[in-house]
């Protein structure tokens, strides 16, 4: 694999990453579903996958980026997986409607457990990795598209975070944006 | 408080952008180590599995 296909590649795994921050943004505004604490926390965790597909964008491929992005991907599976246990008994409830038969917490361990073999499949190629210098240009079309949507779903995340919780922590079962009833 | 990960990130993005390699892989690890953080801090209570 030469080092433009991975680029293009990680690139594409950027943009379905921001494609799942996107939804769970729609399903917030659009359907008024407040996130969870872990939600939120769910949400930085593959933003934290991201960053290491973002680096292999702007910065080539290198197995340090897989790196960061298996952990970020682990950490996100973990809080997942915590969120699918608190509700695995029966009778214990929910968090949300499920979208296709599943909650978006199961949905978003089993997006974390795609990165993650995504990832390691991605390490298979050797290729990639021995011409790291040639990929290091400008970034123009679909990685420099990929770069831009991740950097605004993080920043929006940042201000859907502070609307949500305040500056403090979230509660457990949001009703409403803290922000806008600080005064009350 | 719980927006201090994205911020972390966002950072990291941004220091990306600006070639900073090692810098933005700095930002994501204080990223990381805030998530959990927050993490351990909302999940308190013990796992009750028992059928």
């Amino acid at each position: 694999m030469s080092p433009e296909l991975s680029k293009l590649l990680n690139a594409l795994g950027l943009i379905a990453i921001g494609a799942v921050l996107t939804m769970a943004f729609i399903d917030q505004v659009w359907f008024g579903e407040l996130p969870c604490p872990l939600c939120i926390l769910q949400r930085a965790g593959l933003i934290a996958a991201g960053c290491g597909l973002m680096l292999n964008v702007v910065f080539g491929p290198k197995p340090s980026h897989y790196g960061i992005t298996i952990i970020g991907a682990v950490a996100s599976g973990a809080i997942s997986m915590r969120q699918v246990l608190q509700h695995i008994v029966p009778g214990t409830g929910f968090y949300g409607p499920p979208v296709w038969g599943m909650h978006l917490y199961t949905w978003a361990f089993l997006f974390a457990v795609a990165i993650v073999i995504g990832s390691g499949l991605m390490l298979l190629a050797d290729r990639q990795f021995s011409q790291m210098q040639s990929v290091s240009g400008r970034l123009k079309g679909i990685p420099l598209i990929a770069l831009l949507l991740f950097l605004v779903l993080a920043l929006a995340n940042i201000f859907s975070t502070v609307a949500l919780c305040g500056t403090g922590l979230c509660p457990d079962e949001p009703v409403d944006y803290e922000l806008f009833h600080m005064n009350d | 408080m719980m927006s201090v990960p994205f911020v972390l990130f966002a950072c990291a993005i941004g220091a990306a952008w600006l070639r900073q390699r090692s810098v933005s892989i700095g930002f994501w690890l204080v990223g990381v180590v805030a998530m959990l953080v927050l993490f351990r801090v909302h999940v308190s209570e013990v796992l009750s599995i028992q059928l």
